[in-house]
């Protein structure tokens, strides 16, 4: 289906990057422009985001995920422009609304830093098998084995769940359940009472695979039992110091 | 009652398509639609009655076109139970759903109608649907769909999950629906419950029917079948093996009257040879 | 070896008994099919022998379940699972990756396996599943009878010496189902992997399996080989389970007196029986 967060196979050499480098990665990118005051340096992290997908090859997605991130921040930059009072006025508008010079300026910084953040980590999920994540998680940073499973369980579950509900709603039209209606609040009373089925059978998946993690010895697993390795090559020790040079610029400027 | 006209369909992802699929189902046939998984039988159910809308083609059922036609419109004439009766059942006791079930058809005297499907499928109307066991589940879906009387019936793997009881109980409910003028539409993998329910199969593999006939003459068709990757229901498969006055024998007791007959007359011929 | 002995299972807050007095008795290498009408303890009776009952599902418990020795009441599931390996009927919620290969290595990784042993092992029991070139796929890609497989190489990696299925073809087509008895089969005569399978599809059991236990509401109705099973009808008919037409077919013609050897297992059997009956070969076999 198609998930802005969906993994998308690949071979470039940014899938194949160690999943915990990618993952600082992504982390170095998003502190480097809360650190940065300069408008400048944000937006060629955005730049350095379209560059890294574009290496990876899922610049298509990325181009989507930035369309959308521009159509959100949109909202939030009409709100915190009107919102900022201090500076030179530089436009009037009725109501006794203004814009002025540093409301733009620290609007426009704030909506850049949001979309240059929040980039990295659609980037990194697009590039990065979840259980990668939880892997290297689990045997570099001794994350409990538990919380791990659980994340690679949460996100499997996700399309199920989505896929079961589409198949109530199917039930529901066959049974003449119109979801066609234009009218909000009818469709929320219509969709209401399909929470009790889908529910049901949330629970009932989740308590299958919990029985099955059981029987497969779940509970015996220890910290040190992963069989896939993930060692640091020499390329991802080159992508840390870019990061960390990175970061060290944006604190300079 | 249902007709398809050179219809083709396609998923924008994944999963099966139709193509090129052309039918007619008259009031009161029952039809079974045969095939293996993923060969799309769900996918012309799901057409008949507009839930899915023909990529082209015209899909005609019950005086609607559905692509024309508002699939909650098309849904109080034609009645469509699932595999899974757990996506169907949302209310909190079993009167309810039935209740449900006529909400959106219009009828009049639903409490009557109701109370009468209760006592017709055995059914306890104050108990909570989600505490029944799976073929009650199924049962109670049945009868809420029933309950408006529809004239025509889609039944996408009525008996999956069931056990024999369960599975002629539905069955038999859906035989006396049908021999009251109903015409019903099932997907079943269960080459028994085909043989010994449906009057028609079609036959579907790879998207496309590859067959269309008696079911009777469908399950002698070894080459048909094995197109389809099916197997024939046994006591047709034993009839095509002996063959002679075996081959028209569809069930057991017929087969076994046929044979103590020949093994009386060979006797009285004495000299036992077959 | 599993050794049943006068289990009694009833749930917390349950007002019937689940289980009701089973003795069972079921030796190295065996395989055997589960039948009977829903609500007669199937599904109990398979979570007694793996261990969730009466660990992960509480009630009141009598009697005792030997499994490869070891009682089922003082080892906890997962403790059993290197002797029993089970396999649901709900396809999807059994499987915890989204890479074939990781879906094998959970349980192997799980149990320590060392480094040395898993890639010999993930081989093993992905050839033994008949899916060997399914290794780097995506499951979700994968069609229902394939993910069952993969299930069911993921159980074997670790090498019980039991497989108990509960309804593994539920959800698939005749043809599919046939491909995972067959495997089965494969795992039972080619590695000696004692074989236990609940299912309603009653013609596949007969083929496959070598002896049935039909479960009724009240308890163990009948016991034994497929063809000791299949000459009671009577007793099938009264537990309410599925007959195949061939075996009804036998029983009638016995009725006739026409018949008296064991009842035929599919078509060709069938076959040969009525040609048996029109030569008038029908000696006594009882």
């Amino acid at each position: 289906m198609g998930g802005l967060l969906d993994y998308l196979p690949g071979e470039s050499i940014i899938h194949r990057l160690n999943p915990l480098v990618k993952l600082i990665l992504s982390f170095g990118l998003c502190v480097s422009c809360f650190l940065s005051d300069s408008i400048i340096f944000v937006l060629s992290v955005i730049v350095i985001n379209i560059l890294l997908s574009m290496m990876a090859r899922v610049f298509a997605r990325t181009l989507l995920v930035f369309l959308s991130l521009i159509k959100f921040s949109t909202l939030l930059f009409i709100i915190q422009i009107l919102c900022v009072r201090q500076g030179e006025i530089l436009l009037n508008l009725p109501l006794g609304l203004y814009i002025t010079d540093k409301g733009l300026m620290f609007s426009l910084l704030f909506i850049s830093r949001l979309i240059a953040a929040a980039m990295p980590l659609s980037l990194t999920l697009s590039v990065t098998r979840v259980v990668d994540i939880a892997n290297v998680l689990v045997s570099k940073l001794r994350l409990p084995y538990k919380y791990a499973f659980a994340l690679t369980a949460a996100i499997r579950f996700i399309p199920l769940f989505s896929s079961e509900m589409a198949g109530i709603m199917e039930a529901q039209t066959a049974r003449g359940v119109d979801f066609e209606t234009k009218n909000f609040l009818k469709k929320i009373r219509l969709l209401l009472p399909l929470c009790a089925p889908l529910l049901i059978s949330s629970v009932r998946k989740v308590e299958g695979s919990a029985i099955s993690a059981e029987l497969r010895g779940f509970n015996l697993r220890g910290g040190s039992s992963g069989y896939k390795q993930y060692p640091f090559k020499a390329v991802d020790y080159s992508a840390l110091c870019l990061c960390a040079a990175l970061v060290v610029v944006s604190v300079m400027l | 009652m249902l007709r398809l006209d050179g219809v083709h369909f396609s998923y924008n992802t994944e999963g099966q398509g139709i193509q090129d699929v052309s039918f007619e189902l008259k009031s009161g046939e029952f039809a079974a639609i045969i095939g293996e998984n993923g060969a799309g039988k769900s996918t012309i159910c799901r057409l008949c009655n507009g839930l899915l809308k023909p990529s082209s083609g015209t899909v005609t059922v019950a005086g609607f076109d559905t692509s024309n036609a508002k699939t909650s419109r098309i849904a109080r004439d034609v009645g469509f139970l699932f595999q899974n009766p757990d996506r169907q059942l949302c209310q909190s006791t079993v009167r309810e759903e039935i209740m449900f079930g006529m909400g959106f058809a219009g009828v009049s005297e639903a409490e009557e109608r109701c109370s009468e499907m209760l006592e017709l499928f055995g059914l306890d109307g104050k108990k909570e649907p989600f505490g029944l066991s799976r073929g009650e589940r199924q049962l109670v879906a049945l009868a809420s769909v029933l309950a408006r009387e529809p004239g025509l019936m889609i039944l996408d793997e009525p008996t999956t999950g069931l056990d024999y009881m369960e599975c002629t109980r539905i069955m038999d409910h859906i035989t006396r629906l049908n021999e009251n003028g109903t015409t019903v539409l099932m997907v079943s993998h269960d080459m028994e419950v085909v043989l010994d329910y449906a009057h028609r199969g079609l036959v579907l593999s790879g998207g496309r029917l590859i067959g269309d006939g008696s079911v009777h003459d469908i399950m002698r068709d070894a080459a048909l079948l094995s197109k389809a990757s099916l197997l024939p229901a046994q006591i047709p498969a034993l009839a095509v093996a002996i063959g002679g006055r075996f081959i028209d024998i569809d069930r057991a007791d017929d087969m076994a009257s046929i044979v103590e007959a020949e093994a009386n007359a060979l006797a009285g011929d004495s000299r036992g040879e077959f | 070896m599993i050794n049943i002995n006068g289990l009694t299972f009833r749930y917390v807050g349950a007002n019937a008994d689940a289980l009701t007095d089973i003795n069972l008795r079921i030796p190295d290498g065996d395989f055997v099919g589960i039948i009977g009408p829903s609500g007669a303890g199937k599904t109990t009776l398979t979570r007694a022998i793996n261990g969730l009952v009466p660990h992960h599902y509480k009630g009141d418990y009598y009697g005792e379940v030997l499994v490869d020795g070891k009682d089922t009441l003082k080892h906890t599931p997962d403790q059993l699972a290197v002797s029993v390996g089970s396999v649901f009927q709900d396809i999807e919620s059994q499987l915890v990756s989204e890479i074939v290969e990781d879906e094998v290595l959970f349980g192997l990784e799980n149990f320590s396996v060392s480094s040395g042993e898993i890639e010999s092992q993930m081989e093993w029991a992905l050839n033994a599943a008949g899916i060997p070139g399914l290794r780097n796929r995506e499951i979700r890609s994968l069609s229902g009878g394939q993910k069952q497989k993969v299930a069911i190489a993921s159980i074997i990696a670790l090498r019980p010496k039991i497989i108990v299925l509960d309804e593994p073809t539920g959800e698939l087509d005749p043809l599919a189902s046939r491909r995972i008895f067959e495997t089965l089969r494969e795992l039972n005569t080619q590695f000696g992997v004692t074989v236990v399978v609940v299912e309603q599809k009653i013609m596949l059991l007969c083929e496959f399996a070598r002896r049935l236990a039909v479960l009724s509401s009240v308890g163990l109705a009948i016991e034994g080989s497929v063809t000791d099973v299949l000459r009671h009808i009577d007793v099938l008919e009264a537990t309410g389970v599925n007959i195949p037409r061939v075996a009804t077919l036998a029983g009638l013609l016995r009725k006739k007196s026409l018949f008296f050897g064991e009842p035929p297992i599919n078509v060709l059997g069938a076959k040969a029986m009525i040609e048996n009956c029109l030569r008038g070969e029908n000696t006594c076999l009882d």
